[in-house]
C-alpha cells in the first residue's frame, strides 16, 4: 500500500467512492467522489495533537469495537496517506455545540471544517475490480450464542485480540473477566457449507485461519487447551498439511462434529459445548473458557452498485462472475475490466496477490497494443427501418448501444468495441432492423428450411447457445451418450438471439418440436442476456396458446457444457413429445402461421451487410 | 416480495406452487422431472389447475 502511495504513476483515491463508469475498453469514464476528510492530507504531518485533545471517544470499527477511537482519527496504523481523516457524524466542532479543540491544537493549520467533498473524472483504459468481500455475521446462528454470551467471538475479533498492534497489544484475554483463558474452542464452517442459513459454498480461508491461530495460542501460550470443532479440515495449498500436522503435533485437539449448542455458565461465564463426535458416534460436552467461530466470507452488501456499474455479472452465491472460467479467470464479460482478490470469490492472501498480479498484466497487456482486438460477431442496426424504440439499447446487457432520439433524428449505434455479439438486441428488435454479424437472420432462416426441407415431421428444430448447450451436446457425443439422431442443432453464440421469428418459422415449416437451450442463468457469457431468453420464451407459450397450438411444442432447457447427460435425457424426452405431435396438428399449424404470415421480412445477407459497412 | 404462484411443467405436465416475484426472472426447474420448461399460470388456467 506504501508502495503505492509513493509510485509516481499511481495515483491513490483513498477515503473515495466510485459513482459512475460509462464508456467502453480502452475509453472509460469514471466519475470518483473523494470524500472529505476535513484535514488537509498534504499538510498533515499525523502528530497526534489533535487526537489528544479530542473529547470524542466512539467504537473504533477497525479494532472491532474491543477499543474507542477519537472523533478525529487515522482508520489503522499502516493507513495510507498517513494523514487525519475527521469523522464528522461523531464531531462536535460544527453542531450541535462549537468544539474546535482538533483545529486550535493543530499546528500547522491543516484542519477544515468547511471543507467539502471533491469529485473526479478519470479517463481510463482498463479497470480492476478489487472491491473484497465482507465476513459473515453469526448473530442468526443462535445456538452459538454471538452477541448472547461475551466470551465467544468470531476469527475476526480474535485477530485484533492476538495482534501485538491490536487493542490488548497481543494479550490475549477473554472479554468478560480480562483473564488469560485456559482453554480455547474454535467452532468451524460458521456460516458456510449450509444450505439453511449462510451460504452452501466453503469458504476457503477459515480452516488454515485457524490452524494458524491455534498455533499462535500454543506459541504464546503453551499450557492452554485448544480444540477444533470441524466438518473437515480443507488443508490443500503448499505447505498447508504440514501446518496442519504441526497443529495436531503442538497437542490442539481435533473434534469431528459442530456443536449443536452452546451454554453458560452465569457464575463463571464459561462456556459448555455439546458435540456429537462422528469419529466414535458419541456426544460430548466440553467445557472452555472462550469461543471462536470461525466464520466464512459472503460478497459485500454493497456490491451491487458497482456490478452495475460496469455491467458485471454475478454468480448464485453473490460473488462477480469471470469471463470463462478456466481460460479467462481474471477477466470480466465486459471488456476492459478485471478481477482481483475476494470480489471473484473466497480466497486467501496468496491467491489474491496472484490474482491481482494476473490482473494487472492482462491490463497492462491491453494498455500496451494501444489498439483493441474487438469481436468479430458484433450487431449492426439498419437506421432506414428503425422506429426509435429504445428496446434494444434497454436489453443490451453490455450497455453497447448508445440511445436513439427522435426528435434529434439519432438513431440509435453500436459501439462495437463494447458489443460482445450476443444478439439480444436483434432478437428483442420489433421493426427487424437489427442484425448480427457472421450469425445473421437469413443464415437461420436457411438453416430452418434446410433441416426441414424433408420429411419435417420427424425433425427435432434445436437452438443451442455455443457456450453451454451446444458443447453439451459435443459432451453428450465424446461421452458416447446415445440420444435420438434426428434432433438438428442450429448454434447461435447465445439463445438470448433466437428471435421470436426463427421459432414461428420453424413451426410453419412443419417442425413438429423446438428446443431452445441456453446456458444456466449463472453460467451466461453474456451478463443477463439468458434471462431475455426466458422472458421471450414465455412470451411465446402465450402467443402459440391463443392461437391455438399446444405450447408443449417448444421446450426451454437450460443445459451446460459439463452436463452431456442431461443434453441426452433431453432429447430423449423431446422425442417422445414428438411422436405424440399428430399429423393434424403439424398441419392446422402450418396453415394457421401461412395465413398469418406477415409480409416476407428482407433477408439481408452477408453481402447486404458489407454493402452497409462500406 | 415473492407470492405463490402456479406453475405447469410442459414436459410432464406436473403442476407445482412455488415462489414468484414480479420483475425478478430466475430460473425455474420442474420439481418432477427437472424441466425448465416452466410455465406460469395465468387467469383461466392457474383457477382451472386449482380445481
Amino acid at each position: 500500500m506504501m508502495d503505492a502511495g509513493r509510485h509516481p504513476r499511481i495515483e491513490l483515491f483513498t477515503n473515495s467512492q466510485v459513482e459512475n463508469v460509462s464508456g467502453f475498453v480502452g475509453n472509460f469514464n469514471v466519475t470518483v467522489r473523494k470524500k472529505v476528510r476535513y484535514v488537509d492530507e498534504d499538510a498533515c504531518t499525523a502528530c497526534g495533537e489533535c487526537e489528544v485533545v479530542c473529547p470524542v471517544a466512539v467504537p473504533d470499527e477497525y479494532q472491532e469495537g474491543f477499543s474507542s477511537r477519537k472523533a478525529i482519527y487515522i482508520p489503522f496504523p499502516q493507513a495510507v496517506p498517513s494523514s487525519y481523516v475527521l469523522d464528522m457524524e461523531n464531531c462536535l466542532g460544527t453542531n450541535p455545540i462549537a468544539c474546535g479543540k482538533c483545529a486550535d491544537a493543530c499546528e500547522k493549520e491543516c484542519i477544515d471544517y468547511d471543507a467539502v467533498d471533491e469529485v473526479r473524472e478519470l479517463e481510463v483504459g482498463a479497470i480492476v475490480v478489487a472491491t473484497g468481500m465482507q465476513p459473515y455475521d453469526p448473530t442468526e446462528m443462535d445456538e452459538y450464542g454471538y452477541t448472547r454470551f461475551a466470551n465467544v467471538i468470531t476469527s475476526m475479533e480474535f485477530e485484533r485480540l492476538i495482534c501485538a498492534g491490536g487493542p490488548v497489544e497481543g494479550h490475549f484475554i477473554r472479554p468478560t473477566d480480562r483473564k488469560t483463558p485456559k482453554s480455547v474452542a474454535f467452532i468451524q464452517c460458521v456460516g458456510s457449507r449450509s444450505l439453511n442459513r449462510g451460504v452452501p459454498y466453503c469458504s476457503n480461508i477459515c480452516c488454515m485461519n485457524t490452524v494458524k491461530d491455534t498455533l499462535l495460542l500454543h506459541d504464546h501460550y503453551p499450557e492452554m487447551q485448544n480444540k477444533v470443532f470441524y466438518m473437515d479440515i480443507r488443508s490443500f495449498g503448499k505447505g498447508f498439511e504440514d501446518l496442519y500436522r504441526r497443529s495436531k503435533e503442538a497437542g490442539v485437539q481435533y473434534i469431528r462434529g459442530l456443536p449443536g449448542d452452546i451454554e453458560e455458565d452465569p457464575k463463571t461465564k464459561n462456556l459448555y459445548l455439546t458435540v456429537e463426535n462422528t469419529l466414535n458416534g458419541g456426544v460430548e460436552r466440553h467445557e472452555v473458557d472462550m469461543v471462536v467461530l470461525a466464520v466464512g466470507l459472503v460478497p459485500r452488501t454493497d456490491s451491487e452498485q458497482i456490478r452495475q456499474m460496469l455491467t458485471l455479472s454475478q454468480t448464485s452465491d453473490g460473488f462477480v462472475m469471470e469471463a470463462h472460467p478456466k481460460l479467462q479467470p481474471v477477466d470480466a464479460p465486459t471488456k476492459g475490466v478485471y478481477f482481483a482478490g475476494c470480489v471473484e470469490s473466497p480466497k486467501d492472501i496468496k491467491d489474491s496477490v496472484t490474482q491481482a498480479g494476473a490482473a494487472a498484466a492482462r491490463a497492462n497487456i491491453l494498455l500496451n497494443d494501444r489498439e483493441v482486438r474487438i469481436e468479430a460477431i458484433t450487431s449492426i442496426i439498419h437506421e432506414e427501418e428503425c422506429n426509435y424504440c429504445g428496446r434494444c439499447v434497454r436489453v443490451c446487457p453490455f450497455h453497447a448501444i448508445t440511445p436513439a432520439n427522435k426528435k434529434q433524428g439519432v438513431f440509435p449505434k453500436v459501439v462495437e468495441a463494447a458489443c460482445s455479439g450476443c444478439g439480444t438486441c436483434a432478437a428483442e428488435c420489433v421493426t427487424d432492423c437489427i442484425d448480427m454479424r457472421h450469425f445473421e437472420d437469413a443464415q437461420y432462416y436457411a438453416q430452418i428450411e434446410a433441416i426441414l426441407a424433408e420429411d419435417p415431421m420427424q425433425k427435432i428444430v434445436a437452438f443451442a447457445c455455443n457456450w453451454c448447450s451446444y458443447a453439451g451436446g459435443d459432451n453428450a457425443g465424446t461421452s458416447r451418450l446415445q440420444y435420438p439422431a434426428n434432433v438438428r442443432l442450429i448454434r447461435t453464440m447465445c439463445s438470448g438471439r433466437v428471435d421470436e421469428d426463427f421459432i414461428l418459422h420453424a413451426f410453419r415449416k412443419g417442425a413438429p418440436m423446438v428446443l431452445v437451450s441456453g446456458c444456466h442463468f449463472s453460467d451466461c457469457h453474456y451478463i443477463d442476456a439468458v434471462t431475455w431468453t426466458q422472458q421471450r420464451v414465455e412470451k411465446i407459450w402465450d402467443k402459440l396458446e391463443k392461437k391455438g397450438i399446444r405450447p408443449e411444442r417448444l421446450q426451454l432447457e437450460w443445459i451446460s457444457a459439463a452436463e452431456g447427460q442431461k443434453f441426452a435425457k433431453v432429447m430423449r424426452e423431446l422425442e417422445k413429445l414428438r411422436q405424440a405431435v399428430t399429423e393434424e396438428e403439424v398441419a392446422f399449424t402450418v396453415d394457421l402461421l401461412i395465413r398469418e404470415q406477415k409480409p416476407t421480412p428482407k433477408r439481408r445477407t452477408n453481402r447486404d451487410t458489407l454493402a452497409l459497412l462500406n | 416480495m415473492p407470492e405463490s404462484v402456479k406453475f405447469i411443467c410442459l414436459r410432464c405436465g406436473h403442476n407445482f406452487v412455488a415462489d414468484y416475484t414480479p420483475k425478478v426472472v430466475e430460473e425455474r426447474t420442474c420439481p418432477k422431472c427437472g424441466s425448465n420448461s416452466v410455465r406460469r399460470q395465468k387467469g383461466k388456467a392457474a383457477e382451472k389447475a386449482a380445481d
